[in-house]
């Protein structure tokens, strides 16, 4: 379960009708085996973009992103994701949407059950397998979606703003459990936020990202020992670390430009 | 839905109210068979007419069959192709748009000299009046797959458009496809009754109802065979709400009702 994630001198422009847009601008990232890495940063610089590279639902123009060794080309269910909206498949149950990547593996009905059956659980949506998702709140979504993606065993779970649509009190909730899945299946987690709560209770590392053109412009570790107490000293503490260095780094932003 | 037995029924009282109203105003204002044949004996009729009712009923619904079959075998893979490819969409659609204002029963006199009186003559005529509706539905659902979805599975290993079309597109288009086929349905089973009554056809019901009953100026008989022609179409469209709507629709219920 030792899987490495790089990212080399990755740049990515978009063509708009403006011109070209630079939305990322070489960035370079190693996330480590089994880490919980969040990047952090504002709206729009460039996070989603960051995470579709990875996916490989879209490419950099330079730069290469490399998964144990091998370059990525192209979407695998070597890398699970969990969209920022929706994206259950209306049509199927909860169970036949943890089913689907499995179904394209063509893993056999008993087993592609088993495995299913085994992440739902994981997930604490026992009971909802016949659900369909027009039946469950936005926080069920979200953890159907997130067993969906672990369901294929990819090496790294990629998550854009997973929890971002879901009242304040159950992204608490999803927050601690989301905790417990990667301490239980040991996976390597790259989660995208803008929310310095949010980054400080999760991870073990924050990368901060910086607007136009979106560049990482620092990474912190965080040591707080878990279970974290969102209320403590150290929590608070680095919390205002970390909302110092943005605004800091927004400040800087506005001078060059 | 379920309804207290009160309710139930309501659609009974308005019913029978026109009904008696019909008999009545035919009986004793109107007094002229001809012009207005009273309910009881258009009822009387059908029972008298039962020995060519039947059979009509069968080659009507043969005509139908076919030209349903071929309009949505037809319409289907052209769907897809138009909704899935904006350049299919951008070299086909201008033909469409030149073919489909065209009224079906414009076509009568070439399925005249293409299939004589034949069967497919008239399913001909009903294949064009059913196949632009079923089309422009079904390609309009294949259009609209939200990008998310088809990312999320390509995320989770479904990459090719066969795969994509058949585990995302089409799920998602069913039920456009069912609206289009009601929709086709409907404009297929006038075609019937024109197709048969302008001469198509020597046999079914338009056929008996225009070129026997209202040719003898059996006014009994016409408003039998109309009736007729309207219980089937009620039939055929419960049926298909009953067997593809209830049935492989279910994941639709939260977001129509
Ligand atoms: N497909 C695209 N075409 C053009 N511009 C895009 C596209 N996708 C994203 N952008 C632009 O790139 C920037 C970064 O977007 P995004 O990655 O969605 O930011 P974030 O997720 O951090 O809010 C935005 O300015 C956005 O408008
Ligand atoms: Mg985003």
């Amino acid at each position: 379960m030792n899987h490495k994630l790089e990212l080399r001198n990755v740049t990515k422009t978009f063509n708009t009708e403006g011109g070209e847009m630079e939305a990322l601008e070489d960035i370079n990232l190693e996330v480590k085996p089994n880490e919980f890495l969040c990047i952090i940063g504002p709206s729009g610089c460039g996070k989603t973009t960051l995470l579709r590279l990875i996916a490989g639902l879209d490419y950099p123009n330079s730069g290469e992103i490399i998964l144990d060794g091998k370059e990525v080309i192209g979407p695998s269910p070597d890398r699970g994701m969990v969209f920022q909206e929706f994206s259950l498949f209306p049509w199927r149950t909860v169970l036949k949407n943890v089913e689907f990547g499995l179904e394209i593996k063509r893993v056999g009905d008993k087993a592609r059950r088993e495995i299913a059956e085994k992440y739902i659980e994981l997930v604490g949506l026992k009971g909802f397998e016949n659900c369909y998702p027009y039946e469950l709140s936005g926080g069920m979504k979200q953890r159907v979606a997130i067993a969906r993606a672990l369901a294929t065993e990819p090496a790294i779970l990629l998550m854009d703003e997973p929890f971002g649509s879901v009242d304040a009190q159950t992204r608490n909730i999803l927050q601690e459990e989301l905790l417990e899945i990667w301490k239980r299946t040991k996976k390597t987690v790259l989660f995208v936020t803008h929310s310095v709560d949010e980054a400080v209770y999760l991870a073990d590392r924050v990368a901060v990202m910086s607007a136009r053109p979106g560049c990482l412009v620092k990474c912190l570790d965080i040591d707080i020992p878990r279970p974290r107490k969102r209320t403590s000293m150290e929590v608070n503490e680095f919390r205002e670390k970390l909302l110092m260095l943005i605004s800091l780094e927004r400040s800087k932003a506005c001078i060059s430009v | 839905m379920r309804l207290p037995a009160k309710e139930k029924w309501l659609w009974l009282v308005p019913l029978i109210a026109v009904l008696l109203l019909w008999e009545f105003t035919a009986g004793y204002v109107i007094k002229n068979p001809l012009f207005l044949p009273r309910f009881s004996a258009v009822i009387f009729s059908i029972y008298v007419l039962r020995e060519v009712l039947i059979p009509d009923i069968l080659v009507s619904l043969l005509h139908f069959g076919i030209g349903l079959a071929l309009a949505f075998a037809a319409a289907l893979p052209l769907a897809i192709g138009m909704g899935w490819s904006r350049n299919i969409f951008k070299a086909i659609d201008p033909i469409i748009e030149i073919l489909r204002p065209i009224p079906p029963l414009a076509w009568i006199p070439i399925a005249m000299i293409w299939f004589h009186l034949t069967h497919y003559a008239a399913g001909f005529i009903i294949f064009i009046g059913a196949f632009f509706p079923i089309l422009i539905d079904s390609y309009t659902g294949f259009r609209d797959v939200p990008k998310v979805l088809v990312e999320t599975g390509k995320v989770l290993g479904c990459i090719g458009n066969k795969k994509q079309i058949k585990y995302v597109a089409f799920p998602y288009a069913l039920p456009s496809i069912a609206t289009g086929t009601r929709v086709g349905m409907g404009v297929g089973w006038m075609c019937v009754v024109a197709a048969e009554m302008f001469g198509v056809s020597d046999s079914g019901l338009g056929y008996r109802l225009f070129q026997k009953f209202y040719f003898l100026h059996q006014m009994d008989y016409v408003v039998a065979y109309m009736l007729v022609l309207g219980l089937v179409a009620l039939c055929l469209d419960h049926l298909f709400r009953h067997f593809v709507e209830d049935k492989l629709l279910k994941w639709k219920k939260g977001i129509v009702k």
